[in-house]
């Protein structure tokens, strides 16, 4: 009945006088709605504020501090020009709207598990990372992995879980590379090395000449990493300074 | 006095259009198949933590919680975000986390059989957060935030009214009368809906700043990937013509769907077609990219905007069968 008159009223916009006459339609219709008007009003607060949120954190996410428009690096006496101002120079414009919703609902969407973006394979599809991992057992046996690897993370959803491991420590940096060595050493019972490597692909003129997507050639290590068995749950952190990750090319500290 | 009629006639039909869309009283079958289905699927992803449950999330494992920790802590401050929350990082023994482990595990059952449903589905919403903040970096993807979201809207709702436990329970009190329509099972819908529209978006906003998704070509690099592949989709570089062109139409169309989404879902006329759009996308990347659980959760939070008398036509059926071959054997034993 109600979407009857809706239909009515969008199809036809009546004049002001017919549509005076229907006021009071309007106002019956509304309280048809079985919540008290009051009501209504609070869930709606709610609503818009739980929506804007949910919106502010991949808007966030989604947007750069930005350059002025023309903005030419500063150059030196040589006339080359110089890096980029660094990022709490007032030459960077912040997106302020985005920051300072986010800032202010900051710790609701950590609540929730709402403080995050969207980007699913995203901005670009790109390749991946796996692990390669040697662990010298106490009787002098090898164990020898792969993170992910078809053999034994099964079901599929096991094996993403390594994938995404192997993935992470980009976003975690080299420390988190040395947490894995030092689990696997844990596990293991024994020292371990540990690859990361970078898995490139292949666009389609190299695969239509049958070159494997898993080819040697497509791997690239980027990171090297030594681990040993952590002592106690709270030793972990405080790994001697000769222990410490052997080599990150291009990681920072 | 014209001007001012005409702009409080406008608030007057805004807010009224307002509450008809979050307030109208819904029937809840579309919230019970999405309780349905999403808690099968908070299940298994969770019964799949049981395999190597100590090294993800207990106190060591991959990430110790210290470590963590660390990582959850802002630049400049000394502790880690109190926000942060999961009761994975209080739990130490290990008997103690698979006690944690199987009372979760026993919620998403009974959330996806629809036994006291609305405690479990906030029961299953609180646990599903704590195992994500736990891998949060570390071994989450999109699945953790998709999984949430679902639970954390059908807790809002009537969630088993239909299709559930609690249905037969009362029937079996005598109670007969037929399942009222709901406001609150209306707004767990919306809030759904909305937010769906809004992850679409911000996820077509960001592959449109890839070089790749503007050239036609990131669906390639997708399937090309062959730590994700799951079916060998890379025949199609033996076809040098067609193939490129094939790549091209499914990135575009992938591209424009998900930024038109939020717009093309709610006219009558275009939802069937954007729906059935996210079924080829969600099965596809199942398919090909071993993505199912993450396919299956996306395809659930579509359900949203599916109409209840819809669900009814499809599901009831099946339900009355289920209810009268399995279900009502068992109750009059």
């Amino acid at each position: 009945m109600a979407k009857k008159r809706q239909e009515q009223s969008s199809d036809e916009p009546p004049p002001l006088k017919t549509a005076r006459k229907k006021k009071p339609t309007t106002q019956r219709a509304a309280s048809d709605l079985p919540w008290h008007p009051f009501w209504r009003w609070i869930v709606s607060l709610i609503v818009v504020l739980h929506l804007t949120a949910v919106l502010s954190a991949p808007w966030d996410l989604a947007t750069l501090d930005a350059l002025p428009p023309g903005y030419a690096p500063p150059s030196d006496a040589n006339g080359r020009p110089q890096p980029l101002p660094p990022p709490e120079s007032v030459v960077w414009q912040d997106p302020v709207v985005t920051r300072g919703l986010h800032r202010f609902f900051h710790d609701y969407l950590n609540l929730l598990y709402l403080n995050h973006g969207y980007e699913f394979f995203a901005p670009d599809p790109a390749g991946t990372h796996v692990i390669d991992y040697q662990v010298t057992q106490a009787d002098g046996n090898v164990a020898e992995g792969r993170l992910p690897s078809h053999d034994g993370q099964w079901p599929r959803l096991l094996y993403h879980r390594h994938m995404m491991l192997a993935e992470q420590t980009q976003l975690m940096g080299p420390q988190s590379g040395q947490q894995y060595a030092n689990h696997l050493a844990t596990v293991y019972g024994g020292p371990s090395k540990m690859q990361l490597k970078m898995h490139f692909l292949l666009p389609p003129h190299r695969v239509a000449d049958n070159t494997p997507l898993d080819a040697p050639s497509t791997y690239q290590v980027i990171g090297t990493v030594a681990g040993h068995p952590r002592v106690s749950a709270h030793t972990s952190r405080n790994i001697p300074s000769s222990e410490a990750p052997v080599s990150i090319p291009g990681a920072q500290p | 006095m014209g001007i001012f009629a005409d702009t409080r006639r406008y608030v007057a039909e805004a807010w009224q259009a307002w509450s008809r869309f979050w307030f109208a009283p819904k029937d809840p079958a579309t919230l019970s198949l999405i309780r349905l289905l999403a808690g099968s699927l908070l299940f298994y992803t969770h019964l799949v933590w049981s395999l190597d449950l100590q090294a993800f999330l207990g106190p060591d494992g991959w990430l110790p919680v210290d470590y963590l920790r660390t990582i959850h802590t802002l630049p400049g401050d000394q502790q880690a975000q109190w926000s942060v929350w999961s009761l994975f990082f209080l739990i130490k023994p290990p008997w103690l986390l698979w006690c944690v482990h199987v009372f979760a595990l026993l919620v998403f059952l009974c959330l996806m059989l629809g036994l006291f449903s609305r405690a479990m589905a906030t029961l299953a919403f609180l646990l599903a957060v704590s195992y994500a903040h736990r891998v949060s970096p570390g071994a989450f993807f999109g699945l953790e935030k998709i999984n949430c979201m679902l639970a954390m809207y059908l807790m809002l709702g009537p969630c088993g009214a239909r299709y559930s436990l609690d249905s037969l329970r009362r029937l079996r009190r005598g109670i007969t009368d037929p399942v009222r329509p709901s406001t609150s099972a209306n707004v767990a819908i919306r809030l759904t809906q909305v937010h769906l529209c809004i992850i679409y978006l911000f996820s077509g906003l960001a592959k449109q700043m890839g070089e790749n998704w503007q050239a036609g070509t990131a669906v390639w690099w997708a399937l090309a990937n062959s730590e994700y592949q799951s079916l060998d989709m890379t025949w199609i570089a033996s076809w040098p013509k067609f193939g490129p062109v094939l790549v091209a139409l499914l990135t575009h169309a992938t591209l424009f769907w998900e930024m038109y989404y939020c717009c093309l879902v709610w006219n009558r006329f275009t939802r069937p077609l954007v729906l059935w759009m996210a079924v080829g996308v969600h099965v596809g990347i199942a398919l090909c990219m071993g993505m199912i659980t993450f396919g299956l959760a996306m395809l659930y939070a579509n359900l949203a905007f599916i109409n209840p008398t819809t669900v009814r036509r499809w599901v009831d059926p099946l339900a009355g069968w289920v209810a009268a071959n399995f279900v009502a054997p068992i109750a009059n034993k």
